[in-house]
């Protein structure tokens, strides 16, 4: 596949191989949390300049607007168990 | 001489004179005001008004003047109007002679008050605002004059400000005409997006909708103490006797009477509100006759007796005889006020006694007062020939002799029976029997400022029925044939009512506790009204409004549903998933490797 394809790629499985690996803390888990969302949302922004459609660019933000919630309760959780 | 320029150069002079002690100490410091002056004022204003009336009465003159015009907006011409007919012209001289009768009185009954000058002035201003209204040719000035005397009326009923009572009964009489104003405004509102006009000429008279009749009927049933917003008028008399006897009996209470006699031509061909008149003036007479009953303030069941006179008022509105309610008007004023200055008289005269029980055998210690008692209470039951007589048996004998509901009918009759059964009852506790008093109180009436204006209301309460009808010849024709019995309704169930105040007065000398029944419950707690809607209907607003602010607002909706609602379900789902569980998180994070791995690993 193109480089592209493989940088995406391999950045989405390194950081699900690390929510899946990283035990001690529950930080490390969330930071990986957020790797996964950031690979998603570069793909999401280079996807619509290669096939040269623009009406998916309102998904980053969606995307975006998602990822703050989601880091926002997962903090939430992290705080409110220790 | 032009008589139209005559009427009205006196109707205006009148009217100045009585302005008069309300402006010149404005004018200089050198001019105080005292009682005995403006009692001569108005004493110079009621004969002054005597020749607009003999105008009236010899050569028929009516006018309508307009004097300034208040340019409020251009469409809508608001002038200063008065009108000059039939009704404004006879009320002024009973009005001014029964208000000259109470002040000279007055001068007596408040000697000891501090601020007499001040109460003298309040009731000269209560009088402006009522001849302001009686004038008043559009509805505008009309309801500067309603505003005046509901105003007036507050602060004279509260005058003993320091007492609960006092401010009480001032409260509500001024809420219970308050809400009577509403009609008033809704007929003014729907007058001026209809006809663009206040002026009472210009009202329609052909088909009128039934909504600003409702209204005008709304706020006669304020002012005038109907059933339904009738409890502020006993409670009224509170205040000092002049002011019952100036306000509560002859003046003001019928202002919402003279507000339908006024606007009469709307109401000509609408059965439905002339019905509604009908219906609601006979529950209120016969309402305030059994609370009269059983009442022991002697105040208290003068104001009852005025309540059930306002009713049989209505009533004649009902049947289509504005002129006649006008004529009952007329006599009723001289006894009623005459009946409160004989009270009034009688009070001071027993040291601030005011229960009937405690009274007895006055007619050997002040008999003029009871004689003029006697006088007031025969007018007021109608017999024959006195003043009363002369109104009352034409509206029984028209109500007879009418198309109308039944149940109308019979209500009045009993009320006309229950009227000569409370005052002769009222009569024999206080003036014969044995007495009941202290027996160190000293009766003495030799003043003439009390008897002089007590004899010239008695004349009136004999003479004034008579001559109305003598010199004002009636608009429509009375009923003329008419059999017997009917004929003499009226005096036979009087006659009843009489006979059964003896025979009671008789069972009241034997030594037996009196057992509770169920309509001697009714009649003295004043039907249960008061407190049924004085607590009911007020904790229910409270509470509903409670219900919807707090209850729903903030704790149904910012709690339950919002952001702890929400909360709450979550513990729910949680405490139900805790118990699934096993805890295996290796197991789980080892499966979820796996997976990313063989996706891994099947992706070229």
């Amino acid at each position: 596949m193109t480089l592209l394809h493989l940088s995406f790629f391999s950045a989405f499985t390194l950081s699900s191989l690390g929510l899946a690996f990283h035990r001690t803390h529950l930080i490390s888990a969330l930071l990986c949390l957020e790797s996964i969302i950031l690979s998603i949302y570069i793909a999401l922004s280079i996807w619509p300049i290669q096939t040269q459609t623009s009406s998916p660019s309102i998904l980053p933000i969606l995307i975006l607007t998602f990822s703050a919630c989601e880091a926002g309760t997962g903090l939430a959780l992290l705080v409110a168990s220790t | 001489m032009e008589p139209a320029l005559l009427l009205n150069t006196s109707m205006l002079l009148t009217l100045t004179i009585l302005l008069s002690p309300m402006l010149l100490p404005l004018l200089s410091t050198k001019f105080t005001n005292s009682p005995t002056l403006i009692t001569r004022t108005i004493k110079t204003s009621f004969l002054c008004s005597l020749t607009p009336m003999t105008l009236f009465m010899y050569l028929g003159t009516d006018s309508i003047t307009s004097h300034w015009e208040w340019k409020f907006i251009q469409n809508f011409k608001i002038p200063l109007s008065f009108k000059v007919d039939q009704y404004s012209m006879m009320f002024f001289p009973i009005a001014l002679f029964v208000t000259w009768a109470i002040l000279q009185f007055a001068t007596w009954y408040m000697a000891t008050d501090p601020y007499i000058t001040k109460f003298f002035s309040y009731l000269l201003m209560f009088l402006i605002a009522m001849l302001t209204l009686t004038i008043a040719n559009n509805m505008f000035l009309l309801f500067i004059g309603w505003e005046g005397v509901g105003i007036m009326s507050f602060l004279l009923i509260g005058w003993w400000q320091g007492r609960a009572e006092a401010n009480t009964a001032a409260l509500q009489a001024v809420l219970y005409n308050r809400i009577g104003d509403i009609g008033l405004i809704l007929s003014m509102a729907w007058l001026a997006s209809t006809i663009n006009s206040w002026e009472l000429q210009q009202t329609p008279v052909t088909q009128t909708q039934t909504l600003p009749l409702l209204g005008l009927i709304l706020a006669a049933t304020g002012k005038s103490a109907q059933f339904g917003l009738h409890p502020w008028l006993p409670a009224a008399m509170e205040g000092p006797t002049p002011v019952s006897a100036l306000l509560h009996s002859s003046t003001m209470v019928v202002a919402g009477i003279f507000l339908l006699i006024r606007t009469h031509p709307m109401f000509t061909n609408n059965q439905t509100a002339l019905t509604l008149c009908l219906c609601l003036g006979a529950l209120s007479t016969l309402f305030a006759a059994t609370c009269a009953l059983t009442q022991n303030d002697i105040k208290k069941i003068i104001a009852f007796s005025t309540s059930s006179q306002l009713g049989l008022m209505m009533v004649t509105i009902g049947l289509n005889l504005p002129q006649l309610a006008f004529l009952h008007i007329s006599t009723h004023a001289f006894f009623k006020a005459m009946l409160f200055l004989c009270s009034g008289s009688i009070i001071h005269n027993l040291n601030g006694e005011q229960d009937i029980r405690k009274m007895g055998g006055l007619q050997n210690m002040l008999p003029t007062t009871t004689s003029c008692l006697t006088i007031g209470n025969l007018a007021l039951m109608g017999t024959p020939f006195l003043a009363g007589f002369y109104s009352k048996d034409l509206i029984i004998e028209c109500l007879n002799t009418s198309y109308l509901n039944t149940w109308a009918l019979l209500l009045t009759l009993l009320a006309t029976s229950f009227t000569a059964t409370y005052t002769f009852r009222m009569t024999l506790l206080v003036q014969t029997g044995p007495i009941r008093m202290s027996s160190m109180t000293t009766p003495d009436e030799n003043n003439p400022t009390i008897t002089n204006p007590i004899i010239r209301l008695a004349l009136g309460s004999v003479l004034a029925g008579l001559l109305i009808t003598s010199y004002i010849p009636p608009s429509e024709t009375p009923p003329m044939t008419m059999p017997t019995t009917t004929k003499t309704a009226a005096i036979l169930i009087t006659v009843l009512g009489a006979i059964l105040a003896l025979e009671l007065s008789n069972m009241t000398h034997t030594m037996n506790q009196p057992k509770q029944n169920t309509y001697m419950n009714f009649s003295s707690t004043l039907g249960y009204f008061n407190p049924l809607t004085h607590r009911l209907f007020t904790t229910k607003l409270l509470n509903s409004g409670q219900k919807i602010a707090s209850h729903l607002i903030d704790m149904s909706w910012y709690k339950k549903m919002g952001p702890e609602g929400l909360a709450d379900l979550q513990l729910m789902a949680t405490k139900t998933s805790t118990n699934l569980h096993n805890g295996l998180i290796k197991t789980y994070l080892g499966t979820f490797a796996l997976s990313i791995l063989i996706i891994l690993l099947t992706q070229t």
